[in-house]
């Protein structure tokens, strides 16, 4: 498997080893993107900081907490409002950021006791709230403010509060990786185990690595519900802080992205002895699998089975209809961490796209092994990609669409590739069976748009067609299609509602008896 | 006296107005063509400041990181600074222009970027960049000290202060627009044009809204260009719009090249705008033409159908960038609008002492209040647990959940504004701007009238 | 020789592109999945006896069900194979995966001491 050399940074050869093409009947012992590595300075990395992998990544998802950050004010600003991490209490954790806000004097003199002021003075504004996540950043943890010391003191000043310290300055290792892991760690050693859980089912587990984008938590909630599990925490999307300090009384540790994660449940493996089962909630097969495993670790698949079959009937006739439309169609598949493994097959298998590239920009090698495994022959792997590569891929690889972020979408929007927002969504939650439809439907709606077939006309050379006063996306898409696929009966598009998360609130589940003894 | 000014009482920040000075520094930065800044830091410092600027312009701007980690940070950066240079240089063989913008951390291990731009400049740049012009900028904003406005100010400053230089008067006057939007420079050249008067620009920013074209290779830059900025010098007047947002530049040239400069008034509504071309009158003796007073009579004419019949007496909260601020307050109270709390997002000890903040002060006559060192925090708290009622919010997107929450129309206004579309594109300055503002308050209005049933049937007759 | 060579192709195609049980983040860790994982399934294949008594065990269990019953729904030829045949396929399937997955894997975070 060769690595692939871009012309653009031919002089920093250390970027060659960041990079690699999948050749036919080659595999991941042949050649692998180095990985999570210092960046090269000035090389317009997409990388971000430790600070918001654990700051925004991880803490803020936790619904019902403060959560400030102690610095300048710009960490906080930047990384508050710009995820679409919801929650079921009004989204509490995207309205309200905190920062200490510490000046030049603070820098000077000491920046801890206006933190303990600050502390105080935002439990006083939000009386309700009574738990709080503390952040470090690159300026207090440089000039060494002790915030452990300052969250025992007011936890004993104020014994009805809960306070986390999360000690994960910017400068904290190569990307946003490095916040991960310290968030991880910290919470196992200092939080989990302090709680008692309520336990309502003979089967519990935690649903680990789910940041509920758009729903997706909530989603995969429903279908733990409707078979009689009990989400014990989620870790961190929709996720309640007491319930995350109750994590050791699980059963099974569920994990869903373990780039950002597996480090608690790996944890909690060697402290509590609660297995780790790592899935797959994107896709229907594998999300099918993933739903059998789970009810099969507790000898209940055929409740798995029952909401597999229901899901199915319902949604795939509409998967299948985008499939048609999809096949072939080339992808460029550029998230951050987890997504490029979790879709890199299945997107291939359920939707009919090709998998050109994969990029990381803050995975390790360990994403690299198992995006490269799952990915077609020909594609190409670019970890840490930086602005030029981005574009010289796009422009050699002239894919179909690509799935990034916002401001690299912007970029693609230049090229005239039509992007999806891999982070965020488009019209998301993408996760459970409506869901993937739904990201399949973003997908055909971006493919297949009228004004993107506009954008590559140049009305100064080229003809232009002046029979139509407009073009449907159904008829850009049957251009291509056989008349047997137009007319087929038993396929439908997607035919959800805008929002179909908001109804899962008031949902009543089965009773199913709980047997065992606490 | 009925306008009190203070400042916030509370240590922290709750929702902040502002983000920190690099993000200032490199919203200048993108300004210049043939530039990209490394901005000294950990990467999260730019990363975010390029995805807030991709939020609000919905366009991607190039911005490098010297990607500061641990041993950096122990053991002192200025290497990174070193590659960082040298890897852009490498990369991009158009960029001329390299402002090396310092972070919170990388002034308190105090790594020395004035002294490593100096070894740049003897070393690296002579032996392997020999031949190519290269400007190594050494910008310095501290996150700690200021805000995202002074980063803009301090920055712009610095830009001038490196490439100013006198020769030749070059016929030019150099208007500062401060921290505005495409739609605002725009408007400004069109007054500009009308008056016949020859300018530089700083910031030449109308391409920050770019196009996609056949050929698909449109990168998002500015246009301003190292011969504008050196010509400030040469200039025969200055006049900043802004006083905190290009200020300091303009006192620079005033002080070290003796160029009669004007700071002041923001040209947001009529009178701040009549003001301008009174100023620009008097600075190039060139008259005022027919065919702005046709545009003013315009504009007159389109806020007439609206002020007293439904913009009088409206209360409103406006929180931002302070001399956009203190504009859109004046131009509200011609309007009959009553800008009852107005936030300034930091701790500048001017605003206090700023002529225009002490006029409302004495002048106003109905209970008003300015809060410096604001944060969001002091607007939602008002309106929530002090019963502070409002008809409407004119800010920035991020206060967007307190008009949400609170069921108070709001006028998106400011930077960033994200969760509306285009609004970059149109002026808040000049006629077409006190238009613009105007008509789309008393649209918001309306739209809230109609969705609580507010008197809606008030607008089948007008 | 080529036709299990060939076999065991399909079966790594189908744990490398549907699985991530093979891919924990140590070796040590790598090591106990596919030994546990494969020597379930293997029994599982060959119809013989497993109960799972610790909850890791069942985690193993749940992977190797799971993993058999996908070998025998997209390849039904190994139903057809004796349980000598399915041992030796299965020890060589192993082999491999190690292989792709620990000694062969060039990932250098593998022998991390730390998580």
């Amino acid at each position: 498997m060769p690595y692939h050399e871009f012309k653009c940074s031919e002089c920093i050869p250390e970027r060659k080893m960041h990079a690699v093409v999948k050749g036919p009947g080659e595999d991941i012992t042949m050649a692998l993107p180095l990985g999570y590595l210092n960046t090269i300075p000035g090389s317009i990395s997409e990388r971000g900081c430790a600070y918001c992998g654990a700051k925004h990544v991880i803490g803020t998802p936790m619904k019902d907490v403060i959560h400030l950050s102690h610095g300048p004010v710009g960490c906080t600003y930047d990384t508050w409002q710009t995820k679409r991490y919801i929650s079921d209490n009004d989204n509490f954790q995207l309205k309200y950021t905190y920062a200490s806000d510490v000046k030049e004097k603070n820098i000077v003199f000491g920046a801890e006791k206006m933190l303990k002021q600050n502390i105080i003075e935002a439990f006083k504004a939000f009386p309700k709230i009574k738990r709080m996540t503390l952040y470090q950043t690159c300026a207090t943890a440089l000039i060494g403010d002790d915030m452990n010391a300052i969250a025992d003191e007011v936890m004993e000043e104020m014994p009805d509060v809960d306070i986390f310290v999360c000690n994960s300055p910017g400068f904290r290792g190569p990307s946003q990786s490095g916040g991960h892991h310290t968030i991880n760690i910290a919470w196992i050693k200092d939080k989990v185990g302090q709680v008692e859980p309520k336990i309502t089912s003979d089967y519990v587990i935690n649903y680990v690595g789910e940041y509920n984008i758009q729903g997706d938590s909530e989603v995969m909630a429903d279908y733990f519900r409707r078979m009689g599990i009990q989400v014990l925490s989620t870790f961190t999307g929709n996720g309640s802080y007491d319930d995350l300090r109750a994590m050791h009384r699980a059963q099974l540790n569920v994990l869903e992205c373990a780039r950002s994660a597996e480090y608690i449940c790996n944890e909690l493996r060697v402290r509590y002895g609660t297995p780790r089962l790592d899935i797959d909630g994107f896709g229907f097969e594998p999300l099918s699998n993933s739903l059998r495993k789970v009810a099969m670790f507790f000898g209940i698949e055929d409740r798995a089975q029952a909401l597999i079959d229901e899901e199915t009937a319902r949604w795939k006739p509409e998967l299948d209809w985008y499939k048609e439309r999809l096949k072939g169609k080339k992808v460029c598949l550029w998230p951050g961490g987890s997504k490029l493994w979790h879709w890199a097959n299945v997107i291939h298998e359920e939707m009919g796209v090709e998998v050109i590239s994969v990029y990381t920009k803050f995975g390790h090698q360990g994403d690299m092994e198992k995006g490269i495994s799952r990915c077609e022959e020909g594609a190409l792997a670019i970890d840490d990609p930086n602005e030029l590569e981005s574009v010289e891929a796009m422009l050699s690889l002239k894919p179909d669409i690509i799935f990034t972020g916002k401001r690299p979408g912007e970029v693609a929007k230049k090229i005239r590739v039509p992007y999806l927002n891999a982070h965020a969504y488009h019209n998301g939650p993408w996760k459970g069976y409506e869901g993937w439809v739904r990201f399949a439907r973003d997908i055909y709606n971006a493919i297949y748009s009228p004004i993107h077939q506009l954008s590559l006309l140049d009305i100064s050379k080229d003809e232009i067609p002046t029979g139509n006063g407009f073009v449907t996306s159904g008829m850009i898409a049957n251009a291509g299609l056989a008349e047997e696929v137009i007319s087929a009966g038993d396929l439908r598009q997607y035919s959800g509602k805008y929002d179909c998360v908001s109804d899962l609130k008031n949902k009543i589940y089965p009773d199913f008896k709980k047997v065992t003894e606490e | 006296m009925n306008c009190e000014v203070k400042s916030k009482e509370r240590v922290g920040v709750i929702n902040p107005i502002f983000t920190c000075q690099p993000a200032g520094a490199q919203y200048v930065s993108i300004g210049i063509r043939d530039c990209i800044g490394i901005v000294h830091g950990g990467q999260g410092c730019v990363m975010f400041v390029r995805l807030l600027i991709s939020q609000h312009l919905k366009e991607s701007f190039e911005i490098a990181s010297s990607s500061v980690h641990e041993e950096g940070a122990v053991f002192g950066a200025l290497n990174r600074v070193e590659t960082a240079v040298d890897v852009l240089l490498m990369r991009y063989p158009h960029v001329k222009i390299i402002p090396i913008i310092t972070t919170c951390s990388t002034e308190v291990i105090g790594d020395d970027v004035d002294g490593v731009v100096i070894k740049l400049n003897e070393g690296l740049l002579q032996e392997k960049y020999a031949g190519r012009e290269v400007h190594l900028v050494p910008i310095h904003t501290p996150s700690f000290v200021g805000s995202m406005v002074s980063g803009y100010d301090v920055a712009l400053h610095d830009f001038i202060k490196y490439f100013a230089e006198k020769s030749e008067p070059n016929g030019k006057l150099n208007l500062i627009t401060g921290w505005v939007n495409p739609g605002d420079v725009t408007e400004l050249k069109y007054l500009l044009s009308e008056m016949q008067i020859d300018a530089t620009v700083l910031f030449e920013i109308e391409n920050f809204d770019s196009p996609v074209m056949p050929d698909g290779n449109v990168v998002s830059q500015g246009d301003t260009t190292i011969d504008d900025l050196i010509g400030t010098a040469n200039a025969y007047g200055t006049i900043a719009l802004n006083r905190y947002e290009g200020g300091k530049a303009a006192q620079y040239l005033e002080k070290t090249f003796k160029i009669p400069t004007i700071i002041g008034p923001t040209p947001i509504g009529i009178r701040n705008t009549d003001t301008f071309l009174q100023n620009l009158k008097k600075m190039t003796g060139k008259p005022i033409p027919k065919s702005l007073v046709h545009k003013r009579g315009l504009a007159i004419d389109a806020l007439t159908d609206l002020t007293h019949m439904f913009l009088a007496d409206k209360k409103v909260a406006i929180y931002g960038n302070p001399d956009l601020v203190i504009g859109l307050a004046e131009f509200c109270l011609d309007l009959e609008i009553k800008p009852v709390l107005l936030l300034l997002g930091d701790d500048n000890s001017f605003y206090a002492k700023d002529t225009r903040i002490k006029a409302l002060q004495e002048k106003v006559d109905f209970k008003m209040e300015i809060i410096t060192n604001a944060d969001l925090w002091e607007l939602e708290n008002r309106i929530k647990n002090e019963g502070l009622e409002l008809d409407l919010i004119l800010g920035h997107s991020k206060g967007r959940f307190v008009a949400i929450d609170n069921n108070i129309p709001m006028l998106r206004v400011g930077f960033p504004t994200y969760d509306r579309a285009g609004l970059h594109r149109y002026p808040v300055v000049g006629y077409n701007g006190a238009i613009w503002l105007a008509e789309q308050m008393a649209n918001t209005i309306f739209a809230d009238m109609e969705y609580k049933h507010n008197k809606e049937w008030v607008l089948n007759v007008w | 020789m080529d036709d299990i060579k060939g076999k065991i192709a399909q079966l790594e195609d189908y744990i490398m592109k549907k699985c991530l049980w093979q891919f924990n983040s140590r070796a040590w860790d790598r090591k106990d999945q596919n030994e546990n994982i494969l020597k379930i399934s293997t029994l599982l294949l060959c119809e013989e006896h497993f109960i799972p008594e610790t909850p890791a065990d069942r985690c193993y269990w749940v992977e190797a069900v799971s993993l058999v019953d996908a070998f025998k729904n997209r390849y039904p030829w190994i139903s057809a194979l004796n349980k000598t045949e399915k041992k030796e396929l299965m020890e060589a399937l192993k082999e491999r995966i190690d292989f792709l997955t620990i000694t062969g894997s060039l990932n250098k975070e593998l022998t991390d001491p730390l998580y």
